[in-house]
């Protein structure tokens, strides 16, 4: 035990001192700060260019039958507030014109109210601007024709724009809500079990090719050994997160009113106590797992070149886990049956009950289930590990076959 | 205290390593581990330490079983390696601390230890800023620096210059003299024949050969006579092919059997003019590569 907290020491202050390490987390805290600072410069730049009807860009409209032109000039002009918009007197071939020469933006050439003609130059990928004048329009066709039936403008007006009331009562989880920090989190994780548990694969190869661990092997327990590197890697790894997070949570709060449009952003910050217990219990755990799988496959790796090559087998279960999490997510259906059994499977089962956990009602059950199988595994793995630690630091030239590595564990 | 190992077997996968090896050795004393490449030294070490199981056979240290730290090893493995980009006292540090000192004792004995080797200018260097030699040095810390009782050293000379190789041997000879239990592995057996009272000599796996240098030097057959002397042509005249040249210009003659020894060494003292004569003893290197090379 002792000599597990020397190796943790000395491993966690490798991070620490890593001049890489502790520049890559002030950049990121940095740049979060900036991003969350972003909408209070924007909104101080904004203000000072008022909105004056000679910056929007102009949109024409051409009607053939004068009795509407007055009440469409109106409407269009309250249902586009980006545009300037004229009534033109102008022909049709005078339009076109405008518009290839960029004068005006685009224009609609009204023939009635149940048709017209949508110009402009380039027509973009996003541009919506032909539904808009169809409800419009729809509308200024339905008042038209009930004022023909008797009703007086004001009542026409009221019955076709009549609002519903209506109330979302929600008993469980709201996936609109938890959607983007779920998804947050999930990325979070993604990237640290990638980015960490190579770093200790490396570790482990580093020391090999070394050959300090002709040294080690002969001072430390291997269980001492992994167990050390792989906690101080999750420590290193949950600093990191904590420091980039706590400042995105500290800026936010200072820019709270800027961000107060965005629901999104908002959303991310207001995540239960709860939720984030739960959401480091995974983390913790599924980080283990990964990690101690990363430093086992470090130590039969000879050169440091080996170990791409080597861990590609687990970071492609890692990808396929994040995968079926982030499309079940996407899809809106977290408790199918592909969720349930990997809620349940120690590789994915980090992401994919933390899923369920934030988007979905989970039974107390299962909850336990899982993590008491995450728990298990976590130490069974991180056993086999130092064991195939303690055979595969000791193995040079070419990397082990895994039967031959099965082999030697059994004697081991 | 005693250092026993007890018809130790080891084998990887269908490969046989070692078959029944059995050593002894004790404090106040070295023991020379020698054999080829691959002989089994290497594993021999480590089963000692403990690094693996044997597959069966015992090690013994004071007839008691070497179990879980209970002995304390120094090692100077052979393939030398330590942090290339970490501080040299940061990583001696580390190394005892994982031997169980503490913090303070650690740090008093590694400056004990760099004044010693004269390293003590690189204390907070990088340890790859140093020579080989330096960084062998270094490394000789982390086997010394907790004061073990069993001193393992793999080829210890290998890459010294002479200033280093003699303050290595300085030190050694306090290790041993201190009664400590030293194992030395080297291929140069000029240091080996310095230091070592016994030998065990491995070849595949085996122990061919062992116990104490000179009983085995003085159990070789006592038939042969090292004469040097300017009057080479005569004495080869008169001895016919039980004469030969040997080496640095001398002559070697064989007798039929040792009892002629005195008799010999009489008529060649009366009849020429010598120099220098003596019953031929075989160097360590003669009997390494008598035993250690005999059945390949």
């Amino acid at each position: 035990m002792k000599q597990f907290g020397k190796i943790l020491k000395f491993e966690s202050k490798n991070y620490f001192t890593n001049k890489v390490f502790v520049g890559v987390t002030l950049f990121l805290v940095l740049a979060i700060a900036v991003v969350m600072f972003f909408p209070r410069f924007s909104k101080a730049s904004q203000t000072e260019e008022p909105d004056t009807p000679e910056a929007l860009p102009t949109m024409l409209i051409v009607s053939d039958t004068q009795e509407h032109a007055q009440a469409l000039e109106a409407s269009f002009a309250a249902a586009f507030p980006s545009y300037h918009v004229v009534l033109a007197e102008s022909g049709v071939e005078e339009v076109k014109e405008k518009i290839t020469s960029g004068e005006v933006e685009c224009a609609f050439v009204i023939e009635s109210l149940t048709s017209y003609t949508y110009y402009v130059n380039n027509l973009s990928m996003y541009d919506s601007n032909t539904l808009t004048a169809d409800t419009l329009m729809q509308k200024l066709y339905q008042v038209n024709a009930m004022m023909g039936s008797g009703m007086t403008a004001q009542e026409a007006e009221t019955a076709i724009s009549i609002q519903i009331e209506n109330k979302t009562e929600n008993l469980g989880k709201n996936q609109i809500q938890n959607f983007f920090y779920t998804y947050v989190m999930i990325f979070a994780l993604y990237m640290v079990i990638l980015l960490y548990g190579q770093m200790v694969a490396t570790n482990v190869a580093t020391e090999k090719s070394s050959r300090a661990m002709e040294l080690l092997i002969t001072s430390a327990k291997p269980v001492s050994m992994m167990f050390g590197k792989v906690i101080a890697s999750c420590i290193a790894g949950l600093i990191q997160l904590v420091a980039i997070f706590g400042t995105a949570l500290v800026c936010f709060n200072l820019n709270k009113e800027y961000w107060a449009g965005n629901p999104i952003v908002a959303s991310i910050f207001d995540m239960p106590v709860d939720l984030f217990l739960y959401m480091l219990v995974f983390f913790i755990l599924g980080f283990f797992i990964y990690a101690f799988m990363y430093g086992a496959i470090g130590s039969t790796a000879s050169k440091l070149e080996d170990i791409n090559t080597g861990v590609m087998p687990i970071t492609l279960l890692f990808v396929a886990a994040f995968l079926i999490v982030m499309f079940s997510m996407s899809a809106g259906e977290v408790d199918t049956l592909v969720m349930k059994i990997c809620s349940f499977i120690p590789f994915t089962s980090p992401m994919a009950m933390f899923t369920r956990l934030a988007m979905s009602t989970v039974p107390a059950y299962e909850v336990i289930l899982s993590i008491v199988i995450l728990i298990g595994s976590a130490v069974g793995i991180g056993i086999l590990a130092a064991k195939i630690y303690r055979v595969g630091v000791l193995l040079y030239g070419t990397s082990p076959k895994i039967s031959s590595i099965l082999k030697a564990l059994k004697k081991a | 205290m005693k250092l026993e190992m007890k018809n130790i077997r080891k084998s990887f996968g269908e490969k046989q390593v070692l078959q029944g090896i059995s050593l002894t050795a004790e404090s106040g004393k070295a023991l020379g581990l020698l054999g080829r490449n691959g002989a089994g030294k290497t594993t021999s070490i480590r089963i000692l330490m403990d690094v693996f199981p044997a597959d069966s056979g015992e090690v013994l240290f004071d007839g008691k079983r070497v179990s879980n730290g209970t002995v304390q090893f120094g090692y100077l493995p052979e393939e030398r390696g330590l942090y290339p980009k970490k501080k040299i006292f940061d990583q001696l540090i580390y190394f005892a601390e994982l031997k169980g000192m503490s913090h303070k004792h650690a740090a008093a004995a590694i400056d004990h230890w760099l004044d010693r080797l004269g390293m003590m200018e690189y204390r907070n260097k990088r340890l790859d800023t140093l020579s080989k030699g330096n960084q062998q040095k270094i490394q000789l810390i982390t086997a010394l620096a907790h004061d073990p009782q069993v001193v393992i050293l793999d080829e210890p000379f290998s890459g010294l210059d002479p200033v280093n190789a003699k303050l290595l041997k300085d030190v050694v000879k306090e290790e041993i003299a201190k009664g400590k239990i030293v194992l030395f592995s080297s291929h140069q057996m000029s240091y080996i024949e310095e230091f070592c009272d016994s030998i065990a000599i491995l070849n595949k796996g085996e122990i061919v050969l062992s116990g104490d240098l000179n009983t085995i030097k003085r159990n070789y057959p006592r038939n042969r006579l090292v004469v040097q002397s300017q009057q080479q042509r005569e004495i080869k005249a008169a001895f016919g092919t039980a004469c030969t040249q040997w080496e640095n210009g001398s002559l070697m003659i064989t007798l039929k059997s040792p009892e002629e020894k005195q008799a010999v060494m009489k008529r060649l003292t009366e009849q020429f003019d010598i120099d220098e004569l003596k019953v031929f003893e075989p160097s360590l290197n003669d009997i390494f590569v008598e035993y250690a090379g005999a059945q390949n």
